[in-house]
């Protein structure tokens, strides 16, 4: 009863003209900057989130998350056509899909990704509604030290997950936590590392950081590079896939529904880590491995609905932990927590109209973007004609008001760009940015619980291991730790191509 | 002269700015275990800092020890461009207090369709306009971000 007045509300909340309208912006923006390569959802959303101010909380969360799905579907389209990610998720279906597209069959290859996006895009709001009340309901046992231990676990995963040496992502996740540092002590008030820098105070904002290490670094490594690209050129005819490319692909649909949705669940998980592990498991059970990367329907379909599984997975511990598993989680937090809104185990029961009606939302999202992307591909392809000498100016354009907008402040301007030439540093020396924006948002939670904790404990840190769940955590995360130095299991670690260099 | 490689050289400079920030936070103070200072978390995150960076740098140590040298980062590629744009970028915060958002926007534009990827004048000036004139009509009228005046009122 309880479940069906929760949906009920969810259905009134969505359907309302208003958060249609902005769920359809989102999921339209959404692909927009999934095709358009060089812009991605992280750099979008942040661009976008000084626009929802004036809105409800409720419709700018619809339309913020129909963006991150929304870009998981329009990614497909520009690694389809032109072997080039849209955006980071889509990486691993240039393999297959443009050779598709080379095939003549760019029609199937972009019908069949739509199709994967909607199914596991609509499993996987399923998923998150089934798990995300309990695990609420459980999170209300959560302490202070049970937090701590879960933000480490967040800190860990996240570098285990990261590509590259795991030093380099630790090294990254403490930068992020000495940034996360900068500003008021939210304990006892007093400034730190703010050197009399009156923007200094209220901490180093997130917008302007992410837009710097995502868009402006990308655009800076962009045009250092011929900016000439080939898109696909022949007729895309045949978007409805025949019987046997969904005979072939509907239990690799399924199997990337379900490991994108866990893995976009755990802290540090992401879209692009799932495609990368559907990718690998195909590859594994499949008959004909030696075929993937030559043209496999298989290998476009368990990679796309991987990543929109993980978009889904992604809000679990947002919306029931308050803690964001990814970038695109953390602007999410941000811009729940600008509106007014706390993400927690609270979030369910005080703000239900809020949780429901972007649950609900998504089911909606993801049936236009079904009916959006099909007819509106060669509309894709067209854009994707814009050249990049005009695009990339009004990329940067948008970052620079984007952070502007946020406080009226040229200061987060300034630490955009700054963090636009750090980023651009950090790809040339191979630094991966994602463990430092994690550990910027999670580092003040991180900070808090482990003081308050020693303070509930009288100084005992025997509390974050006597307390069970916090144990069990801080457990997972010490193997997580210690796992590349068992030789045995590094060597299966190895095979899974995030790893390697020449993808 | 001892020639580092690109670990050696990333993790040197992390490892100095790791010691930089312990050493800074032990002015906050860092209190006991029973009330943590607010100087512990940023102590800590610098010692880690400096623990990881001194893993990166043994270990681009042993790198080098096998023959890897430094890779030049701006090797093959148009790295004027980047700088071209940071320059531009910087001038567009410096200037957009004095000329306000729509002049700002136009010389920016103009400056990079301009210089990175050369256009005829014609076309530069078409689309700096176009480009302004839309974003300022998105942003300022449509959204309500009260973007900067110049001391002309635009």
């Amino acid at each position: 009863m309880e479940f069906g007045h929760s949906i009920i509300i969810g259905f009134q909340v969505a359907f309302e003209p208003v958060n249609l309208l902005f769920c359809f912006m989102g999921v339209l923006i959404g692909t927009l900057v999934g095709v358009l390569p060089g812009l991605g959802p992280v750099a979008a959303i942040s661009l976008l989130l000084p626009s929802t101010f004036h809105v409800p909380a409720v419709s700018a969360v619809i339309m913020l998350a129909g963006i991150y799905y929304g870009a998981m579907y329009g990614g497909s389209t520009t690694s389809i056509l032109m072997n080039l990610p849209g955006e980071a998720a889509s990486v691993i279906t240039c393999l297959d899909g443009y050779q598709m597209a080379r095939q003549g069959r760019a029609g199937p290859a972009l019908g069949m990704s739509a199709f994967a996006s909607f199914i596991a895009g609509t499993i996987g709001v399923i998923g998150l509604m089934l798990i995300a009340p309990p695990l609420a309901e459980a999170a209300l046992k959560f302490g202070p030290p049970e937090y701590f231990s879960l933000t480490v676990l967040g800190l860990t995963l996240l570098t285990f997950l990261a590509r590259g040496p795991m030093w380099k992502s630790l090294l990254m996740a403490s930068l992020g936590l000495f940034i996360g540092c900068i500003g008021l002590d939210t304990l006892m008030g007093m400034p730190r590392f703010t050197f009399n820098i009156v923007g200094l105070t209220d901490g180093v904002g997130l917008v302007p950081i992410i837009m710097g290490l995502f868009g402006v670094s990308e655009v800076l490594l962009n045009v250092e590079q011929s900016m000439e690209r080939q898109v696909f050129q022949g007729r895309i005819r045949n978007l409805l896939p025949t019987l046997r490319d969904w005979t072939r692909s509907i239990w690799a649909i399924l199997r990337g529904t379900v490991l994108g949705f866990f893995i976009g669940i755990l802290p540090g998980g992401s879209a692009t880590v799932s495609t990368f592990i559907s990718y690998a498991v195909e590859k594994k059970i499949s008959k004909y491995p030696e075929k993937f990367g030559t043209g496999i329907i298989e290998g476009v379909a368990g990679p796309e609905a991987a990543n929109n599984a993980a978009t889904a997975g992604g809000l679990v511990p947002l919306m029931t932990l308050g803690l964001p598993s990814n970038p695109v989680m953390a602007i999410l937090l941000g811009a729940m927590i600008i509106h007014g809104v706390q993400p927690g185990p609270m979030l369910i029961t005080e703000h239900p109209d809020l949780f429901w009606g972007v649950v609900v939302s998504m089911y909606l999202g993801n049936v236009m973007l079904l009916v959006l992307n099909l007819p509106m591909i060669p509309i894709w392809v067209q854009i994707l004609r814009v050249p990049y000498p005009i695009l990339f100016p009004l990329i940067l354009l948008f970052c620079l008001i984007g952070s502007y907008s946020l406080n009226n402040s040229l200061f987060d301007v300034l630490i955009m760009v700054g963090f636009g030439f750090l980023g651009y540093l950090f790809k040339k020396f191979e630094y991966e940015a994602a463990p430092l924006v994690l550990a910027l948002v999670l580092g003040p939670i991180m900070e808090t619980s482990l003081r308050r904790s020693l303070l509930l404990s009288a100084g005992d840190p025997t509390i974050f291991v006597t307390r069970p769940i916090s144990g069990v955590l801080l457990l997972i995360s010490l193997f997580l730790l210690v796992y590349p130095f068992i030789p045995w299991l590094r060597t299966s670690r190895k095979l899974l191509p995030e790893e390697r260099e020449d993808i | 002269m001892v020639r580092l490689n690109n670990e050696q050289m990333g993790s040197a400079f992390w490892l100095a700015v790791g010691v930089v920030v312990a050493l800074y936070a032990t002015r906050y103070g860092l209190g006991t275990p029973s009330s943590p200072g607010t100087g512990l978390m940023p102590f800590v995150a610098g010692v880690a800092m400096c623990l990881f960076a001194f893993i990166g740098f043994v270990r681009g140590t042993i790198q080098k020890n096998q023959g890897v040298g430094w890779k030049p980062l701006l090797k093959d590629v148009s790295w004027p461009n980047s700088f071209l744009v940071l320059g531009a970028l910087l001038s567009y915060v410096l200037l957009l207090p004095y000329i306000g958002f729509v002049l700002c926007t136009m010389l920016f534009l103009g400056f990079l369709f301009r210089c990175v990827k050369p256009m005829s004048w014609g076309r530069v000036v078409f689309w700096s306009i176009l480009c302004t004139l839309g974003s300022w009509g998105l942003f300022e009228l449509l959204l309500k971000v009260p973007l900067p005046k110049s001391m002309w009122g635009i």
